[in-house]
């Protein structure tokens, strides 16, 4: 979907490497995500028990990936931090890794 | 008075315990819920399941989901239950019918607003098998650029 997108429709998205993402290219390689993979995929409800839901979002270290990196819109993200607590009670996801 | 809330709870058992006494929990459990009116709405069994970290000095445990319907009374007389016994060595009640709601309303709000454009570009208002350009399901709303092409 965003790849057909970058082709025709918007310009500035043209001299992009690949149709992933509008923002200017990060440090490295790394390029950001621009959709929230939530909005995308229509979840409106994270739930706490779904460790594959949540698994995308904590780092080897267990932390709580940032906004910034993971794109995820501030509705979510709020939901998604809640969801990951509760998990994280429940000894379904790590508090930390070592 | 005490209005019927929706809540869930998941405790989780120690590993020795075995098959009858996860039973035996469950239909305590079940005895509070009917002293309080409450109902029990759905009941998981998720077996016993390593731990992300060591409680106590448990690595896995046996996890049990369940989810009521009832008072905030109710939940208060299990969650003190639970925590004086020996056997469950984690428990969290969360209280989920809000939050359901806003979920489910933000999934009608949507549909309705596909529908509506939908119908506004002249076709039906569900998305129909076969329809539109390659994978997913998900390019009837917010495709801005569609417009402009």
């Amino acid at each position: 979907m965003r790849e057909e997108r970058s082709g025709g429709g918007r310009g500035r998205d043209k001299d992009k490497k690949d149709g992933k993402g509008g923002d200017a290219p990060r440090r490295g390689f790394f390029r950001r995500r621009r959709v929230c993979k939530f909005c995308a995929e229509k979840i409106d409800y994270i739930n706490y028990q779904d460790v594959r839901l949540l698994a995308p979002f904590l780092p080897e270290r267990g932390k709580i990936q940032p906004r910034r990196i993971s794109g995820t819109c501030a509705l979510h993200q709020r939901k998604l931090q809640v969801a990951i607590k509760r998990a994280r009670q429940l000894a379904l996801i790590p508090y930390v890794t070592e | 008075m005490s209005t019927a809330r929706q809540y869930e709870l998941v405790y989780i058992v120690t590993p020795e315990a075995s098959e009858q006494e996860v039973a035996d929990l469950h239909t305590q459990i079940e005895q509070i819920i009917q002293r309080y009116n409450g109902t029990l709405d759905k009941t998981e069994n998720w077996g016993r399941k390593r731990m992300a970290y060591d409680i106590g000095r448990h690595r896995e445990g046996t996890y049990v989901v369940e989810t009521i319907t009832g008072s905030g009374e109710l939940m208060k007389e299990i969650g003190r239950r639970l925590r004086v016994m020996d056997a469950v060595i984690r428990q969290l009640i969360v209280r989920v019918d809000e939050e359901l709601q806003v979920a489910q309303r933000t999934t009608d709000a949507r549909k309705a607003f596909v529908a509506r454009r939908r119908t506004a570009r002249g076709l039906p208002p569900e998305r129909q098998p076969g329809e539109g350009r390659g994978d997913g399901d998900n390019q009837d709303d917010m495709d801005l650029s569609e417009g402009q092409r």
